[in-house]
């Protein structure tokens, strides 16, 4: 008797809860493909998430390059005199020691280094193959400089003193291929954006025709509704709040799967090396406010989503 | 209340349903509407709760045309007007509580207030032990009860009943009867489509026919032998 009683006096509350917690006057969460938009959302995040995380991960690459770079020179005195005959290497020496002395006097430059002939071939070595010797092969000067502040101007003045040197002097700011490696992954960043643009444009077709289709399903009912005066935004809000639910659960469970991808893809890519080429790929503060923001702006996407497709709906309405 | 001048409604390229309706309804006053079926009964009351606008012709209601009307307006009009449908046109998913809670939400009365007067109602139209009951498995007459009760819970300016007791037999009908009667001594301005001649001889009201599309005023039998009673 006492359980039954205790079973009775539960099931009396679910209704009670039930009633209270009447959300909807119309079933919308009944409603086919509901799962499907879920997972469509879920989809959309995680594909976000990795576009996103990818772009953030370039930018660092990017900076890191740039600062690491940006303010290193290297001077080279070719072993070849312009016109065909070979420099000596006393020459290739003599140009060097002057070389430095006038580098060291601009204020510009932090510090000048010579590099050894050892350095030098082993610089080398790569293009030419382990197995070849360096016996009788004519090699320039190189010169590593260090700037203070790597200005234009300043490498622009760098560049005339070394002309009344020495004519063949050459001086690599390493300007070119950086400008490129930045076009890259300014590029890349831009493919990044226009994904995660595209991504936002698929959510809101998905949600504005999803709701499109449960407005004809519940046409009766919406009418209904609107005859007994209710205003449109009572009921847009029953298709709002449907759309928000919907996607924070979709994004939800997207931005958990790809938080984690991007934990995967940071651990198995290690921190990056000394090289300082790669930024260590563990999960940045922009990664994780986005990881954050991602579920919010996927909600608010879905619910202004919903809310302009239903007031276009009942404006037909007389 | 309701001004009617001139209208005429047609459904798409049909004939005219309903041409030149001139009439006019005091606040306060107790019509039946009838006619024979198809004669526009339905057609007219859906006019009435602005569930159409009309071909031609000049609206008005509470005071103000409903021809230059916005739909903020129109929305709030509509929520003066209680109406028992012909079709009843229930939530199916929704119980009979929250069917007849209905109106009050979209009023955004505190809910609260909508459970005593929700619960009170439908125990008075004979459905207390049925309120969680869903439409489809309800009785035509329950259904019908149901209906009356979402279209009187807000207390409207304007009651429009398109045949409320069709589907109750005579006792529970004439106790529905009763229920309008005091809406309308309370000051709600009531119109009721039915064809039960036995009701409209029961209560007194005038009437307004329905027939070949126009429509004409009738004062009732016994309500001008009243009259003459009263005179002598
Ligand atoms: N939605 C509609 N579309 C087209 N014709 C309609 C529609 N509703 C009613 N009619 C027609 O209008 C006429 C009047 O119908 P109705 O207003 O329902 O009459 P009553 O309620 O008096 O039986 C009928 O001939 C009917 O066929
Ligand atoms: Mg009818």
């Amino acid at each position: 008797m006492n359980i039954l009683n205790s079973l009775f006096r539960t099931k009396d509350k679910q209704l009670g809860v039930a009633e209270r917690g009447r959300r909807y006057d119309l079933p919308l969460n009944k409603s086919a493909g509901t799962g499907f938009l879920i997972l469509l959302v879920a989809l959309m995040t995680f594909l976000a998430v990795m576009a996103l995380g990818a772009s953030f991960t370039l930018g660092e690459m990017a900076q890191r390059w740039a600062s690491g770079l940006e303010n290193r020179l290297t001077v080279e005195i070719p072993a070849e005199i312009t016109g065909g005959a070979l420099r000596s290497p006393s020459d290739i020496a003599y140009l060097s020691e002057k070389t430095a002395e006038a580098l060291k006097a601009d204020p510009a430059v932090e510090t000048v280094e010579i590099m050894g002939e050892a350095d030098v071939q082993a610089l080398i070595s790569p293009w030419l193959g382990e197995d070849l010797s360096f016996e009788g092969l004519p090699l320039p000067g190189l010169i590593s400089v260090k700037m203070r502040i790597g200005t234009p101007e300043a490498i622009e003045r760098l560049r005339h003193t070394l002309k009344g040197i020495n004519q063949d002097i050459h001086l690599d700011a390493h300007e070119s291929w950086l400008k490129d490696l930045l076009r890259l992954t300014g590029a890349l960043k831009f493919a990044a954006a226009a994904i995660t643009l595209i991504i936002a444009l698929t959510t809101i077709a998905a949600i504005a025709g999803a709701v499109r289709s449960r407005m004809a399903e519940h046409k009766a009912d919406v009418e209904l509704l609107h005859l007994m005066g209710a205003s449109d935004l009572y009921i847009t809000r029953q298709f709002q709040r449907h759309a928000l639910i919907l996607a924070l659960r979709g994004a939800l469970a997207g931005t958990a799967a790809g938080g984690l991808a991007l934990l995967l893809i940071g651990l198995s890519a290690g921190n990056g090396g000394d090289t300082g080429l790669l930024p260590n790929l563990h999960l940045g503060t922009k990664h994780v406010l986005t990881l954050i923001l991602l579920p919010c702006a996927a909600c608010l996407i879905a619910s202004l989503a919903a809310r302009f497709t239903v007031l276009r709906v009942l404006a037909l309405m007389p | 209340m309701i001004k009617f001048e001139h209208v005429g409604l047609r459904y798409g390229v049909g004939p005219e349903v309903l041409s030149d309706i001139d009439f006019t309804l005091e606040p306060g006053s107790f019509h039946f509407l009838t006619g024979p079926s198809g004669a526009g009964k339905t057609s007219l009351m859906s006019l009435m709760y602005l569930g159409r606008k009309p071909t031609r012709g000049l609206v008005t209601m509470f005071g103000r045309s409903i021809n230059k009307m916005e739909r903020p307006q129109l929305s709030a009009i509509r929520q003066r007007i209680g109406v028992v449908f012909q079709e009843f046109r229930l939530l199916p998913h929704l119980s009979a509580f929250d069917n007849v809670a209905l109106p009050l939400r979209i009023l955004g009365r505190p809910e609260k207030e909508i459970r005593s007067n929700v619960t009170e109602l439908l125990e008075w139209v004979g459905l207390g032990d049925h309120k969680m009951m869903l439409p489809p498995t309800m009785s035509g007459g329950q259904q019908q009860r149901t209906a009356i009760a979402r279209a009187v819970i807000a207390r409207p300016k304007l009651l429009l009943a398109d045949e409320p007791t069709g589907n109750l037999d005579d006792e529970i009908g004439f106790r529905l009867m009763t229920l309008f009667e005091q809406l309308n001594r309370m000051g709600t301005t009531i119109v009721i489509a039915t064809h039960s001649q036995t009701i409209m001889d029961q209560f007194g009201h005038p009437r307004l026919v329905l027939e070949h599309g126009g429509l004409r005023v009738e004062e009732p039998k016994n309500w001008i032998r009243r009259k003459i009673e009263g005179v002598f």
